[in-house]
């Protein structure tokens, strides 16, 4: 499993898309932390939170559309499934490396609460509570992208996949608040990455939405090590 | 060493292998042979844990593959045809990633690598990146892959394809001096190849073994009979009719007309009688000196055509 995370998480940042997965990552989300909290002297981050999960759901197929199509392509794969390595801790070190970068992103973020404290009073627990959920809802995204990736050789094509399932999960938060049926919109805010999220934003520490975002992100890890399993019996 | 009991994969409707058993001992060096789709990638992508079988068995040092793969992967280095190699790393950083990966034990990792990479020639490149290197280094480097962890069994799928003559025999002479102390398994559909490395041969066809031996044995079971070329000096009609009248000689044809007054005969003596002396004598007697004498062995080209056309 080590190996497996250091290798990816190497090539990361032996090929440009590490870069530019931080840096459009910074340039946007800093972009709106001027919009929002600069440029009204607004101390509270919540509402540049909610908008970060829309920004990533754009840039996280960059980091998960490469991860096993490149292998499959490359025929790396052959590689990986003849050494005496478990099916899991590939996927599992192939998740880990992207969540890493993903981090360091984020990381370089904790210029807001700095920013804030020295001009104003900060809500503390807020802002961690924020931090977390983002953290949590972005592996089930990165979970979601590594799967879709063990589907396709091709990785314009996993990106694109992601991009529009994570652009329909969206959608279905929205639907579910516009919806009248009280049922249909609680199923499909059950489902929904985002209207969980949302709870955050407004404050609330909701230790089960923390608890759902894992456990999708096991449920997709567990699947893509289906995926790479049946191609052997295919 | 390697058991391989019943082994068929079909895949839909296509079976690739079908009801294959062979037994490969310790320390042998073996090749499957065979055109290509007959199988051969298959069977050993089964014996590597890289695909499962629809039925049968494979074991090695009597571990199942199926059973317990982690234990079998160990003892096994495997160069697929098309070698597994990380374009963007360099040949030094892509084997710490083998040693890492197969987490060897017991050898220190920077001594390991270094006398891989002597094995193979691939210390003065180690620190070039792999995309960059030549198609022959590459094969090097994926070869060199497969020996991390000194594993008891080497599978190599068609280990000299697509290189230069030159690269073919360096990479040739590797594999025998690795075959000193270890079980390999390679494959080919080049037959002087596995001629000339193989102690034993597996020719597959269509999923299915349909000879097992040295390839000595193969080429003296299958021809059989024993046939000369001959180049002779003198008039076509005259030669040929001493040769006739010459002991031994079962028959003697006229394959090719030189332009400088020689022919060229095949002839096929008696079962177990050398006629190369007797036919020197009658020929000089007669006054026709011979040009050019050589056996026409069948080769293991012959052999294999007629074992696989056969097969039809």
């Amino acid at each position: 499993m080590l190996a497996i995370f250091k290798r990816d998480f190497r090539s990361y940042f032996t090929s440009p898309i590490g870069y530019v997965f931080i840096a459009v990552f910074l340039l946007v989300s800093n972009l709106f932390f001027y919009m929002i909290n600069v440029l009204n002297m607004y101390s509270d981050l919540s509402a540049l939170f909610s908008n970060l999960l829309f920004v990533l759901m754009f840039i996280i197929p960059l980091l998960t559309m490469r991860l096993l199509s490149e292998e499959m392509k490359q025929r790396t794969d052959q590689m990986l499934l003849t050494a005496p390595v478990k099916i899991v801790d590939i996927v599992v070190g192939k998740f880990l490396a992207a969540f890493s970068v993903f981090l360091i992103g984020i990381a370089l973020t904790f210029t807001w609460p700095l920013i804030v404290t020295m001009f104003g009073t900060p809500a503390v627990y807020t802002i961690i509570g924020n931090y977390v959920a983002l953290i949590f809802a972005i592996a089930t995204f990165i979970s979601i992208g590594l799967f879709i990736s063990s589907l396709t050789e091709s990785q314009i094509i996993a990106a694109i996949v992601s991009f529009c399932v994570f652009l329909g999960i969206y959608f279905m938060s929205a639907l579910g608040s516009a919806l009248d049926s009280p049922i249909i919109s609680k199923v499909l805010n059950w489902f929904s990455i985002f209207s969980r999220y949302s709870n955050f934003t407004l404050g609330i520490f909701s230790l089960a939405d923390i608890v759902y975002y894992i456990s999708v992100t096991v449920v997709f890890l567990f699947l893509t090590t289906r995926v790479i399993e049946k191609k052997r019996w295919a | 060493m390697i058991e391989v009991i019943n082994l068929s994969k079909s895949f839909g409707d296509k079976h690739a292998v079908r009801d294959i058993n062979f037994t490969i001992n310790s320390g042998e060096v073996v090749g499957f042979l065979g055109p290509n789709g007959a199988g051969k990638t298959t069977t050993m992508n089964i014996i590597t844990g890289y695909l499962s079988a629809t039925a049968g068995t494979v074991k090695v040092h009597g571990i199942d593959v199926l059973e317990d793969p982690i234990a079998a992967k160990r003892y096994i280095g495997y160069l697929p045809e098309h070698p597994p190699l990380y374009m963007d790393m360099t040949v030094n950083e892509y084997l710490s990633f083998a040693y890492d990966l197969k987490r060897v034990k017991g050898i220190s990792k920077k001594k390991h690598i270094n006398e891989i990479c002597d094995s193979v020639s691939i210390t003065h490149v180690r620190d070039r990146m792999v995309k960059n290197l030549s198609k022959g280094y590459k094969q090097r480097v994926g070869l060199a892959m497969s020996l991390i962890g000194n594993p008891d069994v080497l599978i190599l799928d068609e280990p000299t394809v697509g290189l230069d003559p030159i690269q073919i025999i360096e990479i040739r002479n590797v594999i025998k001096e690795l075959g000193r102390d270890r079980t390999v398994i390679l494959s080919s559909h080049i037959l002087p190849e596995v001629q000339a490395i193989c102690e034993r041969v597996l020719v597959i066809n269509n999923g299915v073994i349909v000879a097992n031996d040295t390839p000595e044995n193969l080429s003296a079971s299958i021809s059989g009979e024993h046939k000369l070329s001959v180049r002779i000096a003198g008039p076509a009609d005259a030669v040929q009719n001493t040769l006739r009248a010459c002991e031994g000689i079962r028959t003697a044809d006229m394959s090719l007309e030189h332009e400088d007054g020689s022919c060229e005969f095949v002839v096929e003596a008696d079962p177990n009688v050398d006629v190369r002396k007797p036919m020197f004598f009658a020929l000089a007697k007669a006054g026709y000196p011979i040009l050019m004498l050589k056996p026409l062995d069948m080769s293991l080209e012959d052999i294999f055509l007629k074992l696989t056309t056969e097969e039809n």
